[in-house]
């Protein structure tokens, strides 16, 4: 008999979020005001809603923050410009904009297929895109997405009164689970990223279930197609829930770019990521995921970019279409 | 903690009132306006049940932390009807009977209006994927969508307004007819009270110490601190106990707190009624258990081993029930059978995950009656068992069932109502008790998990000869309905089919896991699961159809089942035809089959890893641009 006798004092079972103060910033200079203020004691939030279940049993359990930042009023960081070559995201606009500005879908043809698989309808009109970047999950969805389109973050701090910005490309900015090069007193204000409306787009998923699902892998994927519609001009693809940061395909891409549309090459493609899935669990699953997701973004983003009739091998088309 | 001076419209009036910097818009609308519509039922996010409109945007309360309210227009389930009206989509739901535990409903409401507001001309994909973040575990979401496609319908002229007034039933004449549920307006408008919705005055917050270890002597618990803390009224533990104590289904092996052991992770060790629950919660941590572990317990093969540790004094052998069935000689049925088939399968333990947490009220009434309000699906034998265990006459202790939020069966166990009475007694105040999604799938029942194995002999034409069964189900910590269950797997064992030799062995056996009870089906499933993959097995080796080796084998009217009872009418038959009719089914034996599935590739049946039936003409367009 194990004679070990423990005296368990059990931690506070909270399950919400304790917090003294709860401020709401109505500008930049504001939020790094409080920031300051409050140093070493504070959180930002935006949406939140990642935030609250966090702070629950079985996850980060009792939480109890003296002060919370909550950013997503600052309307700076709530605007998104968009024109004919670039669109310009502040940190804090919702998901389900992709969704409901049909400007921003036209431009980024990738991002309402990749919205509509984002949470459900309410989580997506809450939580926002800075949110799901800074929390840098494995299995973020928006990410991924955005790094297809070539996104650069703009960063800003303040020091001595002033407001220092810097920018970094996605890619970088992103450096491990839950972790980003975001440093101490840092905002993350906005995304800016290629506009691509000649791109048809799809956004390949798979969870558990349809609704409120966590990637086990997704797949952005971007075409632009020749005059003719027989020839990949431009592919971008990015890979997410395969490992611990999302992934740009770039070898795939210089491999089909100029190329046509031939069962061979796309199978050939196909193979090239799968050996990239780096995840805790399932890999074997992952790899055949991966390998499917590939003929499967890269048939339905080729349709939607206008792929001449016949061009793509209708083996393939039947199966992955 | 400086309050937040909160300013909004609810539901179309201006208010300004103080809010915590931590509550959430849900605690906000709940506690403080007793706007109790809408429902928390999981605090994740995950389920729906609290979704409200914000500036017109439908949001989950419970992942809105108040501030975000701030000069917001918010509108709550009870703003629907608010003129004692049904809305449209409300007498649809009430219409198509797309109500039943009512739990999910005032959630369900607000999304489908907000689905509809969003495309008044929403199919019935779109209707579904944008329904996705409402969860209900009742109806398998067809009458739901049904009646969310019927307020469309309506909305858009294609069908009568009358149809919401139209009655099926005659009078008197409800066999076999639609009849229109009279409990659904109070679910559809958010007005019925559930235990967690219900307030008293002078009420308590109670909250529940659960133990860390599965199997652990309880050295000593010391409450003082506890009980000195500002706002704490009272602290319980098995000391408590008045009566015998004891609770279950068959055998009453489970008390009302952890006495002397624990059992499982998550088994109640103490309670808490305070104030407030904040105060609640800070109580249980200042709680000293001491506790000395013991070696554990978790697979019932292993617990049935000799020189397993022993969970129970009055059971050496962990053996909660064993239950044998002998029909016939089964050697000479696997002598005579042309083949004999022998296979291995195993289920998992389930979650019931009801949308309604366990929640209770307890107060003793003006004439000394001990009174608990709770979703309880047994009334009447926990009444009798509460008596004993707080010792007093029946007379003096009541039971009253709020609406149930869904059960399952889950709710069949007196889990918390003990703690409930102890709280209320020591208190002399009503008490209230609100599990977390967390707490309730920690500490109750779920469904048994199950190992079998199956031998069968068969002749060549497909009929069965004979069937040996021995399947091991693990009840966990405590008995509860394990009994019945493995009992009623073992009647069922050999399904609704003519087999003259029989050998089942059913057994529940204790472990340190959480505690396995009912659940609909009721061992059923279990049995099932083993016997009905074995025929798919076994017409495979025998090149016959699946649905031909079960017409075979299959009772008919007035056949006597394994267990002597005589059948008046069976319908597997008819089942038989109407499963193999709506499921496309291509006739042959399962070897028969290509690689590709025609029964499959329907319109009716929705691809793999598929979302976005709002692109449907997108799709179209994006190409021709």
């Amino acid at each position: 008999m194990d004679k070990q006798m423990s005296a368990d004092r059990p931690k506070e079972r909270q399950v919400m979020l304790i917090c003294g103060e709860y401020l709401t910033p109505g500008t930049l200079d504001e939020a790094f005001a409080a920031m300051q203020r409050h140093r070493g004691r504070y959180r930002v939030v935006a949406g939140c809603t990642d935030t609250l279940p966090w702070a629950r049993e079985g996850r980060a359990g009792d939480v109890e923050i003296p002060v919370l930042i909550d950013v997503a009023r600052i309307p700076d960081l709530r605007e998104s410009r968009v024109d004919d070559h670039r669109v310009w995201l502040g940190a804090a606009t919702p998901i389900q904009r992709f969704l409901d500005d049909p400007a921003l879908g036209r431009a980024l043809r990738c991002m309402p297929r990749c919205a509509v698989w984002f949470a459900d309808e309410q989580i997506r009109a809450q939580a926002t895109i800075g949110g799901n970047i800074v929390n840098a999950s494995p299995a973020a969805d928006v990410t991924p997405a955005l790094i297809a389109y070539d996104a650069e973050v703009e960063l800003a701090k303040s020091s001595g009164g002033r407001i220092l910005r810097r920018r970094m490309k996605l890619d970088q900015f992103v450096i491990g689970p839950n972790r980003t090069a975001l440093e101490e007193g840092e905002l993350l204000i906005a995304v800016e990223c290629d506009a691509l409306p000649g791109h048809g787009g799809s956004f390949e998923k798979v969870g558990h279930r349809r609704s409120l699902v966590i990637s086990i892998v997704c797949l952005a994927t971007l075409v632009k197609l020749d005059a003719q519609g027989r020839r990949f001009e431009d592919v971008r693809l990015a890979l997410g829930g395969i490992g611990p940061v999302p992934r740009r395909l770039a070898d795939v891409e210089t491999f089909l770019r100029g190329g046509p549309l031939s069962a061979a090459r796309l199978e050939e493609a196909a193979e090239m990521p799968v050996s990239l899935v780096a995840s805790r669990t399932r890999q074997a699953y992952r790899r055949d995921v991966v390998r499917g997701f590939m003929l499967r973004g890269l048939i339905n983003a080729a349709r939607r970019a206008g792929a001449e009739a016949g061009a793509l091998p209708p083996e393939l088309e039947a199966v992955y279409a | 903690m400086p309050d937040i001076r909160l300013e909004a419209t609810i539901n179309g009036r201006k208010i300004t009132r103080n809010a915590k910097p931590h509550q959430r818009l849900l605690d906000f609308l709940r506690d403080d306006l007793n706007l109790t519509g809408n429902k928390e039922g999981c605090g994740a996010g995950e389920c729906g049940t609290c979704s409200v409109f914000v500036d017109g945007v439908l949001m989950k309360s419970c992942l809105l932390p108040v501030a975000k309210a701030q000069g917001a227009q918010i509108e709550t389930i009870e703003s629907l009807a608010k003129t004692g009206e049904l809305s449209l989509l409300q007498k649809a739901f009430h219409k198509a009977g797309a109500s039943q535990c009512g739990y999910c409903i005032p959630g369900m409401v607000m999304a489908a209006t907000a689905a509809i507001r969003a495309n008044p001309f929403a199919d019935r994909e779109e209707i579904k994927e944008r329904l996705g973040g409402n969860i209900c575990r009742c109806t398998g979401y067809q009458k739901i969508f049904d009646a969310v496609e019927m307020a469309r319908d309506v909305q858009n002229g294609r069908l009568p307004a009358t149809i919401f007034s139209e009655v099926e039933a005659e009078q008197g004449d409800y066999i076999g007819k639609n009849v229109r549920s009279i409990d659904a307006p109070s679910k559809v408008t958010g007005r019925l009270k559930y235990a967690g919705d219900m307030t008293m005055p002078g009420m308590l917050h109670v909250q529940v110490l659960r133990s860390p270890h599965p199997h652990a002597r309880i050295v000593s618990i010391d409450t003082a601190a506890a009980e000195t803390m500002a706002g704490v009224e009272g602290v319980i533990t098995s000391a408590d106990v008045p009566g015998e104590d004891g609770f279950g289904v068959i055998v009453n092996d489970q008390p009302v707190m952890a006495r002397g052991k624990v059992r499982y992770v998550g088994e109640a060790v103490a309670a808490v009624a305070a104030e407030d629950l904040l105060t609640a919660k800070r109580a249980l941590a200042a709680i000293e258990v001491v506790y000395e572990r013991l070696p554990a317990v978790f697979d019932p093969d292993e617990a049935m081993r000799a020189g397993a540790p022993v969970l129970h004094d009055y059971a050496p052998d962990n053996i909660t029930k064993h239950i044998p069935i002998r029909v016939g000689d089964v050697e000479k049925g696997f002598a005579e059978s042309d083949l004999v088939v022998k296979e291995a399968y195993s289920t998992q333990a389930i979650e019931h995950a009801y949308l309604e947490p366990e929640a209770g009220l307890a107060y003793v009434d003006h004439d000394g009656v001990v009174t608990i309000v709770s979703p309880d699906q047994n009334i009447t034998h926990h009444r009798h068992m509460l008596a004993r265990i707080i010792a007093k006459p029946i007379a003096k202790v009541r039971f009253i069932m709020s609406p149930v939020g869904g059960g399952f069966g889950g709710k069949t166990d007196m889990i918390y109502q003990g703690m409930l009475a102890l709280l209320a007694m020591k208190t002399q105040r009503p008490v209230r008790l609100v599990f977390t999604r967390e707490e309730s799938i920690i500490s109750t029942a779920k469904r048994h998990p199950s190992r079998t194995r199956l031998r069968m002999g068969l002749m060549r034409d497909g009929r069965i000869r004979v069937l040996e069964m021995t399947m091991v189900c693990d009840g966990g910590a405590y008995g509860l309905s394990t009994g019945n269950v493995v009992h009623k797997a073992a009647v069922l064992a050999a399904g609704p089919y003519v087999i003259p030799n029989i050998k089942v062995d059913t057994y529940g056996i204790y472990t340190n896991n959480t505690p396995s009870g009912a659940f609909r089906s009721f061992g059923a499933l279990q049995a099932a699961f083993a016997t009905e993959s074995h025929l798919d097995i076994c017409a495979e080796r025998l090149g016959l159809d699946p649905f031909q080796i079960r017409r075979i084998n299959a009772m008919r009217d007035g056949a006597v089942t394994h267990t002597r009872q005589k059948l008046g009418s069976v319908s597997l038959s008819r089942v038989l035809d109407a499963a193999e009719k709506v499921s496309g089914w291509e006739a042959g034996a399962p070897v028969s089959r290509g690689d590709r599935r025609s029964d499959l590739d329907r319109d009716d049946i929705r691809p793999p890893c598929a979302l976005g039936a709002r692109f449907a003409a997108a799709d179209k367009q994006e190409a021709a641009e």
